[in-house]
């Protein structure tokens, strides 16, 4: 997406309706609200950043308190609901909001939100633009090093050079690179049991939030299971179909790879686990299975860690992942 | 290991056994994985079928305060024989001693007995407040209740010796109560009276009526005890409990705060009304009050200023209740010791993380110490299952740290050395599980979540089925109101 038409767009928005509100509405400066549609230390897109001196940096927003209403008076501006009788009935709304309260519990979706008109509210509408800001940040942003660290992986590259070559190439994500494979073969125990790798994927920010709890969890049920396990290791910008390559390398029976999700409007933080049994070059991707919506409001990355452990179980006693796994299950 | 894409089904069972009537219903359940294929699995019970209802029995006694165990066994026996089940194909359901029965002397023995007997995990329950709860849930008030929103349904389900009422609105119990009102408190023979219950004798004598075994059956006090326990029948519902009321009130006054709107009726007296199954109808000749009460209720004025709603189901509401409305299924993800189960009866005691581990953790030996002084003041050893709700967002090291703390306050029970029994409300059991498993604890460890208890219930949790889940039922008595 091109983020510099986004952003000259909205100033053009921002300055015509500065103009516009000039006529209509009484500013009150008390009660200016400054909101950053952006974060200020760019992450990732620093050519983009630079260029242009952020116009949202600037942006205003005005408490419309005292607006002018329009110098209208016509039937269609606010018709009032009405019965086959003509009486306005007060209790539907009330039923109606109550259904809308019951859908709002089951779903984390944009569900009654209201409008402004044919817009959403301003809040929502906000609300909209911080998480699709977030979920930009996921995709460009990067894991912090004492994430990695902190549980003692060595991180190697992909074929990938840069986040923008990320996205366009797809197949480079699925490459190791020709440093990766020696520093792979230099530092990673041979044909182990279970081949754990993580990897930033499209969402830097499930790795930061969910890889410990997940790797973690993951290890204490592989142990109790007397399930051995190799020499983990990060991959940076890499696609699961790197674990082939990995697979040819240190040939273990099982690959789990930890890696973000396309961030969503809903979480910009979600980690999926791909699986597969003896993942070689020229796997078939029905033979790849996945537990995904891993993160704090869907499946507890600590639980998703002990779940984990009886599929790598499930998946040895069969020896087959994926679709073949359920047909020998019958 | 655990299969969750298949297909499975399990096949449940209801007994009833009532003042006047004993039923039996056998169902089958089937349960799927209804979360998507990319997902950790969640097991649901999708679908309930009903595969065999018993006739209408009497309930055999062998007098006035003993009921024959044998001729119960026979009737189950031989009705286990026509529907062509036998009681280790039984996975889960429920056998309920109802009414006046619940009294008899030999009632709780007969009761566990049974549920040992008639299946591998048949759960025993009795208790007037819980027969309310399992009846209206049987005749489909429960459900109703939250169909269309903030309707209070009542359900009255009249059978030979008591009323139960239990008051639902959004499928959320308000409240119940019990009235000495039932078809057998006044039995009739050859025309004549045969029996009158004490309840009856006295609220009789109270009101300067007489009544002796031998009177016609026509005699105008049989006529005023009908209509009276259906002018007391509104009362209740109203909450206008009178002074001369207390007399048929069995235990607590009415304790729901919201005025009812709609009433429903089930139970044997509802069959006297609505006729469900009129083929048996020449089966059920009862000689007793029971059509007169269901007449006096139907042309009751009082009545009338409720909604009144017709049952999906009357005289068999509290067995298909207990047949195909008790058992829930635990989380897909858990940890249990499949030698220990199935546990039965096992009382809850609910700790309240409030969302702040530490601020939990630092009054944790509390629970241990108050489930004690709550279930096992003797210190007999009776065990207790640790129901951990609001918990915060745990990490990894927090599940360490709850652990930990878990395996020592569980060693400070009488006997220590019994199952450590975690029902956790977040989906966390699998990790916790494990991670006992790891801190390699003594105990056997059963580990379940998403199910909902509170201090108070009891819980029955049933073997391990091939989708990984345990069946649970949950006897709960408590009331939500708001």
């Amino acid at each position: 997406m091109n983020e510099v038409l986004i952003q000259q767009i909205t100033k053009m928005v921002v300055e015509k309706l500065e103009a516009v509100s000039g006529g209509q509405t009484t500013q009150q400066p008390a009660s200016e609200q400054k909101v950053q549609l952006f974060s200020q230390q760019p992450v990732g897109h620093l050519a983009a950043e630079a260029q242009h001196a952020s116009p949202s940096g600037a942006v205003t927003f005005h408490g419309t308190t005292e607006e002018v209403k329009p110098q209208r008076n016509i039937a269609t501006v606010k018709p009032k609901p009405t019965t086959a009788f003509g009486k306005p009935k007060a209790e539907t709304k009330q039923t109606e909001e109550d259904h809308l309260a019951e859908y709002r519990k089951k779903t984390p979706a944009r569900v009654g939100v209201g409008r402004a008109g044919s817009r959403p509210k301003t809040d929502t509408w906000l609300k909209f633009r911080l998480d699709h800001a977030a979920a930009v940040d996921a995709v460009f942003g990067e894991v912090p090093d004492n994430v990695l660290e902190g549980l003692g992986l060595f991180q190697v590259q992909s074929k990938v050079m840069d986040k923008e070559e990320y996205i366009r190439r797809p197949d480079l994500g699925r490459k190791l690179s020709d440093e990766a494979k020696a520093t792979i073969q230099e530092r990673c125990k041979k044909s182990p049991v279970v081949q754990i790798v993580a990897s930033n994927g499209l969402s830097a920010k499930a790795i930061e939030e969910n890889l410990e709890d997940v790797y973690l969890s993951l290890e204490q049920s592989l142990n109790n299971l007397n399930i051995e396990m190799g020499t983990t290791f990060y991959v940076d910008k890499g696609r699961v179909a790197v674990m082939d390559d990995i697979g040819e390398l240190l040939k273990p029976d099982v690959v789990v790879m930890l890696i973000g999700e396309r961030p969503g409007l809903v979480s910009a933080e979600s980690l999926s686990a791909y699986l597969c049994y003896q993942p070689r070059h020229g796997t078939i991707e029905a033979d790849r299975m996945v537990i995904s919506n891993i993160h704090k409001g869907g499946i507890p990355p600590v639980e998703a860690g002990a779940f984990l452990g009886t599929v790598i179980q499930k998946i040895l006693k069969y020896g087959a992942s994926g679709v073949t796994l359920v047909r020998k299950e019958g | 290991m655990s299969n969750f894409n298949k297909h499975e089904t399990i096949i449940s069972a209801g007994i009833d056994i009532g003042t006047s009537t004993t039923k039996l219903i056998i169902s089958r359940f089937s349960l799927r994985n209804v979360a998507g294929a990319a997902h950790v699995p969640r097991i649901e019970i999708t679908d309930k079928e009903v595969l065999y209802k018993s006739p209408v029995f009497r309930t055999p006694l062998q007098d006035a305060v003993t009921i024959n165990v044998a001729g119960v066994q026979e009737i189950i026996r031989s009705e286990y024989d026509k529907a062509g089940i036998q009681p280790s194909q039984i996975a889960t359901g429920a056998v309920i001693i109802t009414g006046e029965t619940a009294t008899k002397r030999n009632a709780s023995e007969m009761l566990h007995q049974l549920s040992d007997e008639a299946g591998d995990f048949l759960v025993a329950t009795a208790g007037p407040d819980l027969e309310g709860i399992i009846a209206a849930k049987g005749s489909g008030s429960y459900e109703e209740s939250g169909n269309k929103s903030s309707r209070v349904i009542a359900n009255i389900d009249i059978g030979g010796g008591t009323a139960n009422i239990a008051v639902f609105q959004n499928k959320q119990l308000l409240g119940t109560c019990t009235m000495h009102i039932g078809g057998r408190l006044i039995e009739f023979e050859d025309g004549k009276v045969r029996t009158i219950s004490p309840p009856v004798e006295q609220l009789l004598k109270d009101q300067g009526y007489s009544l002796q075994p031998g009177d016609p059956q026509r005699a105008p006090a049989v006529q005023f005890v009908t209509s009276y326990m259906a002018e007391a029948m509104a009362r209740i519902l109203k909450k206008e409990v009178h002074a001369q009321d207390q007399v048929l009130l069995l235990g607590h006054e009415p304790n729901w705060s919201q005025p009812i709107d709609t009433i429903v009726f089930s139970g044997g007296i509802s069959e006297c009304m609505y006729r469900h199954s009129s083929d048996e109808e020449q089966a059920a000749q009862y000689d007793d009050i029971g059509i007169q009460l269901a007449d006096a209720l139907l042309h009751n004025q009082l009545l009338q200023h409720f909604t009144w709603q017709e049952p999906v189901e009357t005289v068999r509401a509290t067995v298909l209740g207990a047949g195909t409305q008790t058992t829930e299924i635990s989380g897909a993800t858990i940890q249990v010791a499949p030698h220990e189960l199935p546990l039965k009866n096992i009382p809850i005691y609910q700790y309240d993380f409030e969302a702040d581990l530490e601020v939990g953790l630092s009054h944790f030996e509390d629970a241990v110490h108050q489930a004690v002084t709550l279930y096992d003041s003797a210190k007999e050893g009776q065990n207790f299952a640790l129901y951990l709700s609001n918990l915060p967002y745990l990490g990894f090291r927090d599940v360490q740290t709850l652990a930990k703390a878990i395996v020592q306050i569980m060693n400070q029970r009488p006997r220590p050395e019994q199952p450590i029994i975690l029902v956790i409300q977040s989906d966390h059991a699998k990790v916790l599980g494990q991670t006992l498993a790891a801190l390699q604890v003594k105990q056997s460890v059963i580990c379940i979540d998403q199910i909902n208890v509170e201090t108070g219930d009891y819980i029955d949790i049933g073997k391990i089925l091939a989708s990984g889940v345990v069946p649970v039922v949950v006897k709960t008595l408590t009331f939500h109101t708001t």
